[in-house]
């Protein structure tokens, strides 16, 4: 250290000036010297074309340099190298202009650690203005510079959180600025999913697969080593070497540090604010080492950011959910709901809304618009529904179509709720249910109930016939035992009188209550009961084939229907008249039950008939029946069945009676036999005595 | 006097009460009528009942209810079932439980006759 040399002066005749001049300077330099040399911080002076002239001692030291050493600075390592260019440049046109300059830079220290420095060069000038020289003041500014980038550090990483960056992108960055800031150490955030509980890798971003991979998924144990202890017992753990660690040494994770070269690892907890362990924070370093007070610090301030971006995290990825929750059910329930202010007309919709109206999402919704997709007939619906809401702050539902650009019919629910906001301005919000599909299950439910109904009827006199002869046999029973007691009595010796008239008088009695349960059952099928309608004969026949294929199928008959085109209507009971057809289709499959040796077909066929209007024939190829019983085949209680009760044919003539018609049987050519029915079509003697004349007539020509 | 065999009739029909014990006294029985099977089974006649005409369907204990009931008590009483359901498939049944007969109602005095013949010759 120390001046430099001065340098001998030359000429006569200016020696005095030159001396005088020159003392001055020395006397000057003295004092710089002494002023440099008496402060503490380091300071350096520099000739006006920058050239070293003097550096203090804290200089050299700080440095651990020699002053020939550091004259040479711009060609050296004393300034660190990315900041040499700046150095020079600025100092550079401090020089040419000879203002004051300052500028920041990052000074190797003797044990070669880099540390942050302000230097400010300002110059001494005559009075003439030259510069005489530059003084450099250095000002170690690495703790602020520290302090500030951790600041730097911090800000980006809140405003990554705050902008919503993916949690994996702020902790990753997270982890890349503990390892910038303190230097030569590895971080990793460790999420933990508590249902597990396992360990999720949150960011490590330098470590490699062969270090992360086993890691993921670890379940969070004191096993698994310093991560999992941190989070169960929330509390920092620091393990300063594996090696010599004896708590330790049999945990999951010793292996895979020591194998990647680490030797400690501190593992601190990452609490949420209701003080549940979200995550772990690890630092792992390759050489033992206990953190210093700077690096917990450090610590304390990254695991705080870290909680805030988790916690954020997880219930933005909440709301998200619940979010998508809320559309999901929005779709599936076809509820759209939305927000309308009365004084500006705002209405918000939710996307569901916008779905059920078919309108693009980014369209602004307006009555004006609404009203383009309501049902021409329910817009006087609409515009009263309009003006009561704008009237008073009163909830109100309505239901009203939509008419959609493809000409379908959407059914629309609307229940609003009307609030007042806090100035006073009528708000409603209020949910819209698409309810077309219930609608129309509605009718399809309606269409299905009906037919279930019809079907139960027209089944009902295959129940009801069943029903009947358990009725009818009872006093027919009574009344055949009284009547065999009756005789017997009458034949004993002495006959048995009074004991006789009293079975007779039973057996009449008996006779009589069957006779009710008949007249029960055609009072059942009476012209005062009979719903008169238009019937399509064809249409009731195959709706009563549909009814009975299976069951027809199962006997193993084949009915081979042949309907009459333009066949005309009848007017009548429908179900009545599909229940005569459906006797005789079962009176044919029963003919048919012994039939083996041919196919059991059954043919049915409507057709016109001329003089009646309207008949229909079932033929079967059964059994038949014999020429002089034709005459006992509609009467009450005869049947040719084994099990039949010998009164579906009854009720079925009574039935094509009432409607004027009659009912007959006839023998095929070949076995079998067919029954047929005629009733006359609308406009042909439909009502009246004649028509009962009529067919009465018919009925008894017919059969023979 | 000679002891006339007796036959119990079990039948919700009133008919068929009123009309039955005429006729069986008629083919020389005695008769006692009952209006259920749980009437019949707190009878005092029980043990003397020769043979039972029993209703197939009566509401309480059906018929074969009371059938089991009395195998069950070791009651060995012949049972002729009569019935107005035709059901071609419960006749077989009930005679291999060991029924007698069933008989459809309305049945021919023959036809009962036969069967209770049949049953006593069992008994």
């Amino acid at each position: 250290m120390g001046p430099r040399q001065d340098r001998p002066a030359s000429e006569n005749d200016l020696t005095v000036r030159l001396q005088r001049a020159e003392e001055a300077l020395r006397a000057r330099e003295l004092n710089f010297q002494m002023i440099v040399e008496s402060i503490p911080a380091p300071v350096a002076v520099i000739t006006p074309n920058g050239e070293v002239e003097a550096l203090n001692k804290p200089v050299l030291d700080y440095f651990g340099k020699s002053f020939e050493e550091l004259t040479g600075w711009a060609s050296s390592d004393p300034v660190h190298p990315d900041d040499l260019p700046h150095v020079i440049e600025v100092r550079q046109k401090a020089l040419e202009s000879g203002e004051t300059y300052e500028v920041e830079a990052r000074h190797r220290r003797a044990d070669g650690v880099y540390r942050w420095f302000h230097m400010r060069g300002f110059p001494l000038k005559d009075t003439d203005g030259r510069v005489l020289r530059w003084c450099v003041l250095l000002t170690d500014i690495d703790d602020r510079k520290r302090a500030e980038a951790q600041l730097a550090g911090e800000k980006r990483l809140l405003e990554m959180v705050a902008s919503s960056f993916p949690l994996t992108d702020v902790l990753t960055e997270l982890c890349k600025f503990v390892e910038d800031t303190a230097a030569d150490c590895r971080c990793g955030v460790y999420l933990i999913d508590w249902r597990g509980p396992k360990f999720r890798i949150g960011a490590v971003p330098s470590l490699p697969a062969t270090f992360n991979d086993p890691c993921e998924g670890l379940t969070v144990s004191p096993e698994v080593g310093p991560c999992g202890v941190a989070a169960l017992t929330k509390t920092q753990v620091i393990v300063t070497d594996f090696e010599s660690d004896p708590v330790f040494q049999s945990c999951a994770i010793r292996p895979l540090s020591l194998a990647h070269g680490f030797r400690s690892q501190w593992s601190t907890p990452i609490f949420a604010r209701d003080g549940r362990v979200m995550a772990t924070f690890a630092i792992f370093q390759t050489s033992p080492a206990s953190p210093t007070q700077v690096q917990q610090d450090l610590i304390a301030q990254v695991t705080h950011i870290a909680s805030i971006a988790i916690e954020r995290a997880l219930s933005e990825a909440a709301l998200k959910r619940s979010e998508a929750f809320l559309a999901e059910a929005q779709h599936l329930s076809r509820v759209g709901s939305f927000a309308w202010r009365m004084a500006t007309n705002e209405i918000t919709w939710s996307e569901q809304l916008y779905r059920i109206f078919e309108f693009d999402p980014h369209v602004r919704v307006t009555l004006e618009l609404i009203g383009t997709r309501v049902h021409p007939e329910d817009l006087t619906l609409f515009h009263d529904m309009i003006e009561r809401a704008s009237s008073s702050a009163s909830d109100f539902q309505y239901e009203h179509r939509l008419l959609m650009p493809d000409h379908s019919i959407k059914y629309l629910h609307l229940i609003a709720h009307g609030t007042r906001n806090e100035d006073g301005e009528l708000e409603y919000i209020g949910a819209a249910q698409d309810v077309t599909q219930w609608r129309l299950s509605e009718e399809a439910l309606g269409k299905a109930s009906a037919e279930l109904a019809h079907v139960t009827r027209v089944m009902s006199l295959g129940a009801l016939t069943a029903s009947i002869a358990h009725e009818v046999n009872q006093p027919l029973s009574g009344s055949i035992s009284n009547a065999s007691t009756c005789l017997r009595m009458l034949d004993a010796d002495p006959p048995n009188v009074d004991g006789a008239r009293e079975t007779a008088r039973r057996t009449i009695r008996d006779g009589h209550r069957a006779s009710d349960v008949i007249s029960r059952l055609r009072a059942l099928f009476s012209r005062k009961d009979m719903a008169t309608e238009l019937v399509d004969l064809n249409e009731a026949t195959r709706e009563v084939i549909t009814l009975a294929l299976s069951e027809l199928q199962r006997n193993r008959v084949i009915v081979k229907p042949e309907l009459a085109d333009q066949l005309p209507i009848v007017a009548g009971d429908r179900i009545q008249l599909q229940q005569v057809i459906l006797n005789l289709l079962r009176n044919a499959s029963d003919a048919m039950s012994g039939v083996d040796d041919r196919p059991r077909q059954l043919l049915i066929r409507t057709e016109h008939d001329a003089d009646c209007g309207v008949r229909l024939s079932v033929q079967d190829a059964g059994v038949g029946f014999a020429p002089e019983s034709i005459n006992k085949l509609f009467n009450s209680f005869y049947t040719t069945k084994s099990n039949g009760m010998g009164i579906g044919l009854s009720v079925s003539r009574s039935i094509i009676e009432n409607h004027q018609g009659c009912l007959w049987a006839t023998s095929n050519d070949g076995p079998g036999a067919t029954f047929s029915f005629s009733i006359p079509c609308v406009g042909e003697g439909v009502a009246g005595p004649a028509g009962v004349a009529l067919t009465d007539q018919k009925r008894d020509a017919r059969p023979s | 006097m000679e002891i006339r065999p007796l036959i119990s009739v079990v039948d919700d029909d009133e008919s068929v009460r009123e009309s039955l014990p005429d006729l069986l006294k008629e083919f020389g029985f005695a008769a006692q009528t009952f209006s259920s099977a749980e009437e019949f089974l707190i009878s005092k006649y029980l043990s003397e009942t020769k043979c039972l005409i029993l209703d197939v369907a009566m509401p309480g204990l059906s018929g074969p209810d009371l059938q089991r009931e009395l195998m069950r008590r070791r009651q060995d009483i012949p049972i002729v079932f009569i019935t107005a359901h035709r059901d071609a498939t419960v006749r077989p049944r009930l005679i291999e439980r060991g029924a007698v007969d069933c008989l459809f109602k309305p049945f021919s005095d023959l036809d009962l006759l036969e069967a209770l013949n049949s049953a006593l010759r069992h008994s």
